[in-house]
């Protein structure tokens, strides 16, 4: 009986207090049961949703990817750069981005294999080459349409509105203009990553990697190409990110997308609770960045102020990792 | 774009020099042999536009000097900010602008620098030091000015949201007009305070400001005193369509905070700034004035300038170069000023 209600709590006990929250979200707050708050919770939970996808493959493989964050301000500002300074379209500013993500995703993933440096150093390395590359160009300075280039010329270039789409563009679905375009990219793209990681022979190959790489290697997994392969979807991923970051600011902000990082390692770490699956896994990110973008929106309608909302924070991903380390192996335990 | 430049530049120079840029000969000691005059600007911040302008006045200052100017930048760490400080005086440099820091951290240390006979002037730090000048940007008057124009625009009976994060000095300087202006007019209502400062900080505070607009749907004002939060709470009310509904007023402005309020619709109704680039050379100058033997007075304050929306359209400006040219008030800041003083060329 008492193990039966542990399986159960380790199930189920994460999607039911997501549940919870939302039925107390909607009883204390004024207007957060409704759907557009829906359609904006979607939309903060979106980005960070996209990024923690990316860094979910890499975990599978028993890898890191800090760089994401500085991934996802890099492309912002490229795509600033091409649009404003070099007045490319929209097109080229997207495919530009995905190059750079995936090259960026490929020089992390040589260091890796090719080169035998620790996951978590090389990416450390190259997050701090981005954050300070994408500056070097611009002298530090943010992109905008207007800025002056020095000696007289000022940049031209704006956004193109079939770029800014890409970031505002909000579907009809019920009720006018609701559905925001990054949610329905967030929705995609996990269902992509969660087919592929569950139900593709690639997905099983990278999770044998991730359990045992000497026994994957030995029988007959390229290890070194999947590897590769799964830092390259993390710098893509990434980079899809800051695309969407550039199109709903509408101009290259500089910043260090640390904070970007930090919010998508913890949805994909909660994400390992997600119904008892304790190992880094596509729905349960999706569920893990959701549930924390629920917690902080209904604390901002009820006026927390943000150190509250860090404390939070942390609270939740101490007890999914509690949930994760520590539940799961009792429950082996018993089985024994 | 250059031939106005050059115009301004001309102009400025004839007005206040007589003929061509001052020569250095016509300059006090020590700036008569101005090469072998060497300044530091000790940072504690310097990512951003703000401190990359504020940069740009300093070097620009230093230049028309004609002194050398040396850069340490300790990137948010206040014990190497100290520590860059001892370097400085190591150098055997004449004067330091120290900007930013921490009071518990920079004041024996700017102290040091005094005892060993270096000119020092402090930008938005309180070192706590009679022989120190202090340089600001007046961050209250910021908030009281933006506040007024609410209080104008509005009258004084509306419902609020305010965007605050405590502990950062600027944004704590302009929520004391915040206070006074609730208490001085009860019919204001705050019903929300919310902010971060979490990166990309726009994108942070967007979301936030959602939620609120969704919570407290009767929020007609909202205050964002720093120009991160203001774009932030923009997008916020794009993406909710309230841009009839909703007027917000900010301290700071940049090029792209130019276009954003310039957009058609646009809620983002009037901003104060001053120059961060003005208060870069307006820091140069007071240090130049205590090398020259003269008193810059205990506090040089930079005053901001109110940019409304309106006045943004009917001018048509479109980046902050054509807002110094329209608004002479913001090129240049008539404090830490004399005779001899060389201006940096416009």
């Amino acid at each position: 009986m008492n193990d039966r209600l542990l399986d159960f709590s380790i199930k189920y006990g994460f999607l039911i207090l997501l549940f919870g929250l939302i039925i107390f979200f909607s009883l204390t707050t004024n207007g957060f049961a409704s759907a557009r708050s829906a359609a904006f919770v979607l939309q903060s939970v979106a980005l960070t949703g996209i990024l923690a996808l990316g860094v979910t493959c890499t975990l599978v493989v028993d890898g890191f990817d800090l760089s994401i964050g500085a991934v996802a301000t890099s492309a912002l500002m490229l795509s600033a750069y091409s649009m404003v300074i070099l007045e490319h379209s929209a097109l080229v500013a997207v495919l530009l981005c995905l190059s750079m993500g995936a090259l960026v995703g490929l020089i992390n993933g040589l260091l890796i294999v090719r080169f035998r440096v620790p996951d978590l150093l090389a990416t450390l390395g190259m997050m701090f080459l981005l954050i300070g590359l994408q500056r070097i160009p611009t002298q530090g300075n943010s992109i905008a349409t207007g800025m002056s280039l020095g000696n007289g010329v000022v940049a031209e270039g704006t956004f193109s509105k079939a770029f800014l789409w890409i970031g505002r563009h909000r579907f009809d679905l019920v009720i006018e203009r609701l559905l925001p375009m990054p949610v329905v990219i967030f929705l995609l793209i996990a269902v992509f990553i969660w087919l592929f990681l569950g139900f593709t022979r690639h997905g099983r190959m990278m999770y044998a990697i991730g359990s045992n790489e000497r026994a994957a290697g030995l029988v007959g997994v390229q290890v070194n190409n999947y590897k590769i392969a799964a830092y390259m979807i993390s710098g893509v991923t990434a980079s899809i990110g800051g695309i969407l970051l550039a199109a709903r600011l509408g101009r290259g902000d500089i910043a260090s997308g640390n904070n970007l990082l930090l919010d998508s390692v913890a949805a994909a770490l909660i994400g390992f609770a997600v119904l008892g699956a304790a190992r880094p896994n596509a729905f349960g990110t999706a569920i893990g960045a959701l549930f924390v973008g629920i917690l902080l929106q209904g604390m901002t309608m009820m006026n927390a102020p943000y150190y509250t909302q860090d404390f939070v924070k942390g609270a939740v991903l101490v007890s999914a990792l509690v949930f994760t380390f520590y539940l799961s192996s009792r429950r082996t335990g018993a089985g024994r | 774009m250059l031939r106005r430049n050059f115009m301004a530049l001309a102009g400025a120079a004839t007005i206040l020099f007589g003929s061509g840029q001052a020569l250095s000969q016509d300059m006090p000691a020590p700036f008569d042999k101005a090469a072998d005059v060497n300044i530091a600007l000790v940072r504690y911040l310097s990512t951003g536009d703000f401190f990359q302008a504020y940069l740009a006045g300093v070097e620009n200052q230093a230049a028309a000097l004609g002194v050398n100017l040396r850069v340490l930048d300790s990137r948010q760490d206040a014990a190497l900010q100290a520590d860059m400080v001892d370097q400085a005086i190591a150098l055997g440099v004449d004067g330091i602008v120290i900007q930013h820091g921490l009071t518990e951290s920079m004041k024996e240390a700017a102290q040091r620098a005094v005892d060993a006979g270096i000119k020092v002037v402090a930008f938005d730090v309180n070192v706590e030091n009679e022989a120190i000048p202090q340089i600001e940007q007046s961050d209250y008057q910021l908030g009281k000015m933006a506040l007024d124009q609410a209080v104008k625009d509005n009258g004084n009976n509306f419902t609020a949201g305010y965007v605050y994060v405590p502990g950062i000095a600027p944004l704590d300087r302009r929520h004391v007009a915040w206070e006074e202006t609730k208490a001085a007019n009860p019919d204001i209502t705050e019903v929300a305070q919310f902010g971060t400062l979490d990166n990309p900080i726009a994108n942070s505070v967007a979301n936030q400001a959602r939620s609120v607009l969704q919570a407290n749907p009767t929020i007609n004002v909202v205050f964002a005193p720093y120009d991160e939060f203001a774009k932030g709470v923009k997008i916020a009310v794009d993406e909710a369509g309230l841009t009839d509904d909703i007027d917000i007023y900010s301290a700071d402005v940049s090029t792209a905070d130019i276009s954003a309020m310039r957009e058609p619709g646009s809620a983002w109704v009037a901003t104060v700034a001053t120059n961060p680039a003005v208060v870069g050379e307006a820091s140069v100058r007071a240090l130049a004035l205590m090398l020259a033997g003269e008193d810059p007075g205990a506090s040089v304050v930079v005053p901001p300038t109110l940019i409304t929306q309106a006045f943004l359209n009917e001018q048509d400006i479109k980046n902050m170069d054509d807002l110094g040219a329209k608004m002479p008030q913001f090129q240049h800041a008539d404090v830490a000023m004399a005779d001899w003083m060389p201006l940096p060329p416009r």
